[in-house]
């Protein structure tokens, strides 16, 4: 029996075995906690240059080691930690040395409540949806601070207008996950993820998925809509003055952002967990989620990139209108009971 | 072992800042400290940068933050609606979509004031 | 994974009551007492998080996450893209620096005795008398309750929304 406070030895060892097997210290440490998210951060990073060589045919990192530079990642990151950390003349140090680290766990954070199986979830909360949520509204304040701690004219621009682009794609994004939480009657993501047994929700609010996809494009300030941290005009944007081991904590930040945004479109729109049962429910998960990561890098290579006031009047005019169309073509569906064949 | 979800939430936080703070403290040990004018200088691409760090504000898109704002309270209250959506009746609804409704006029008049360069 | 029923992890909720005053009076008082504008901002958002703890801890979660979206993502951006604004230049203070040591030691006492009597509280709470604690109310009772029994103040509020809106875009425009 488990004693709490411990007083014996073979107590305290009752103690900490009971604890090492728990579900929540399996699920914080192991899967889907940090070990597997800092894993299949590191792997996003080589995946991504991997793909982006070879849309540009080019071969992508060759020779870090393993087949095909897989500890590229590695070099990368024992490259970034030995380098020296420079705070620009005059700069803000809290704020400079700090926000990484709040951006980090702005990224990482929303993973405690996004299921990978039916009960491999850190904390399953009723309001999942709507944590995310908040969570991802925190990053513009958050860059804007970052920028303007970095006492420099670069940064400060590519601050402002990453302000503004995550700004004006927020309510789109929200929006859209309307028309799923609609159907679903739940803000839990579990709940979201079992009311698509039968279909996922791609199908129903295909203009939706669309629109949330673009969305998050735009939030994860990947191309097309670069423009807060283009290379010609802005050096690195609102990141220019990062050096070492800030930068790698800001890039870290990015990629996790990448896997987040992901997996969140896995559960919202694409069922979750849900396929055929030769495989483990984790095993769909991470692969529909990589197969939607793969959709989000893809674009880097391909299509050129656009001018940021039209980005964000594409945001509050285009997008915002799509979405509330959809909003009402899923009130009409449901209340129509077309749906009801799927459980809805 | 039967957790409450915040508290899960609340341990991930400082197990993620507990990972991450030695990454900032470590390159303490093994890296010069000293403050160098010139090293420090704000880097605008190889030229001797002039003028303040923070100066351009642009006022152009002020109107979207103030409709980001706007939109947010709106889309809290969207949510709460769409949770019970199934449950209400038809008429219930109806409400809501006259809230939408409501504030699509002042959507629009505040895009056009948004557009109009020369108003800022 | 064994048996999950054999123990169970929890905070009283009187530390946690006591960590989020915390948080939240000195998060306040810093932002009164910050000699940099900025700063003072940024310990109004810590206030504000400390506010949605308190709402978590009254089981009302949805509350928590509208006032994180609401409070500290949009009006902390807008609070500090004005300080940005009028904050010309790096390290700018205010004008006319009004030093009141008086006045900002007494905020200081006030906010520590409002700390001390929650410390106190929390450690008496045994013996007070207690009443039932509040229905944990799922979110999706607050749909129903907002039509069925608010539709008026739900217009009033839209109403209000979007005045406020296009009133502060037209002060906010240049006269041409």
């Amino acid at each position: 029996m488990v004693v709490f406070p411990p007083t014996t030895p073979a107590e305290v060892v009752a103690l900490i075995v009971r604890i090492i097997t728990s579900h929540t210290f399996i699920t914080l440490v192991f899967f889907p906690g940090f070990i597997h998210l800092t894993l299949v951060v590191i792997f996003l990073t080589w995946y991504e240059r991997k793909l982006l060589a070879r849309i540009q045919l080019r071969i992508g990192p060759l020779y870090a080691g393993g087949p095909g530079g897989l500890l590229q990642p590695l070099a990368d990151g024992v490259k970034l930690i030995f380098k020296e950390v420079m705070i620009p003349y005059k700069a803000s140090k809290p704020l400079f040395l700090g926000i990484p680290v709040i951006l980090v766990l702005l990224s990482a954070l929303p993973f405690a409540v996004i299921p990978f199986g039916q009960h491999w979830v850190i904390a399953n909360i009723d309001v999942g949806l709507v944590f995310i949520f908040a969570m991802t509204s925190l990053f513009p304040s958050m860059i804007l601070l970052f920028a303007w701690a970095s006492n420099s004219k670069y940064p400060f621009l590519g601050g402002l207008r990453s302000l503004f682009q995550q700004v004006a794609y927020e309510i789109p994004m929200w929006i859209s996950t309307l028309s799923v939480v609609l159907m679903a009657g739940s803000l839990n993501l579990i709940q979201i993820v079992n009311a698509q047994e039968k279909m996922w929700f791609v199908v129903p609010a295909f203009l939706s998925c669309v629109v949330f996809f673009i969305s998050i494009m735009a939030e994860l300030e990947r191309l097309p809509f670069d423009l807060p941290e283009a290379e010609p005009e802005l050096v690195a944007g609102w990141y220019t003055e990062a050096s070492g081991a800030i930068f790698m904590l800001i890039f870290m930040g990015l990629y996790m952002k990448l896997y987040l945004m992901s997996s969140l479109v896995t559960v919202l729109f694409l069922g979750g967990w849900w396929g055929p049962a030769f495989l483990p429910q984790p095993v769909w998960f991470i692969a529909k989620t990589l197969i939607v990561a793969t959709l989000i890098i893809i674009p880097r290579g391909v299509y050129p990139r656009i001018r940021v006031d039209m980005l964000i009047k594409i945001g509050w005019t285009r997008l915002l209108v799509i979405a509330l169309v959809n909003v009402f073509l899923t009130i009409l569906l449901v209340n129509s009971g077309v749906m009801a064949a799927w459980g809805i | 072992m039967v957790v409450n979800p915040w508290l899960a939430i609340i341990i991930w936080a400082i197990l993620i800042v507990i990972m991450t703070g030695p990454m900032l403290t470590l390159p303490i040990f093994w890296s010069r400290r000293r403050p160098d004018p010139f090293r420090d200088m704000p880097f605008e691409s190889g030229q001797v940068p002039q003028g303040e760090g923070r100066h351009r504000l642009v006022m152009q898109y002020y109107p979207y933050l103030l409709m980001f704002v706007v939109f947010d309270v709106v889309g809290m209250f969207l949510f709460a609606w769409g949770v019970s959506f199934v449950k209400l009746p038809v008429a219930a609804s109806t409400i809501m979509i006259l809230f939408i409704v409501l504030l699509a006029a002042p959507l629009g008049y505040a895009l056009r004031l948004a557009l109009n360069k020369e108003n800022w | 994974m064994g048996d999950l029923t054999l123990m169970s992890l929890m905070i009283p909720p009187d530390i946690s009551f006591t960590v989020l005053t915390a948080i939240t009076i000195i998060g306040a008082i810093m932002a009164l007492q910050a000699k940099e504008l900025i700063y003072g901002a940024i310990s109004l958002a810590i206030s504000f998080i400390g506010i949605a703890g308190f709402f978590t801890l009254l089981d009302a979660p949805y509350l928590a996450m509208l006032q994180i979206a609401v409070y500290v993502g949009a009006v902390v951006v807008l609070i500090l893209f004005t300080i940005m604004l009028v904050n010309r230049e790096e390290g700018a203070k205010m004008e006319e620096q009004i030093d009141d040591p008086e006045g900002s030691m007494g905020l200081w006492l006030a906010g520590l005795l409002a700390l001390a009597i929650s410390g106190v509280v929390a450690l008496v709470s045994a013996s007070l008398p207690t009443e039932a604690p509040p229905a944990n109310l799922p979110i999706s009772d607050l749909g129903p309750a907002l039509m069925s029994q608010y539709p008026v103040p739900l217009i009033v509020l839209a109403l209000l929304l979007s005045a406020s809106l296009l009133g502060a875009l037209v002060l906010a425009k240049v006269e041409r």
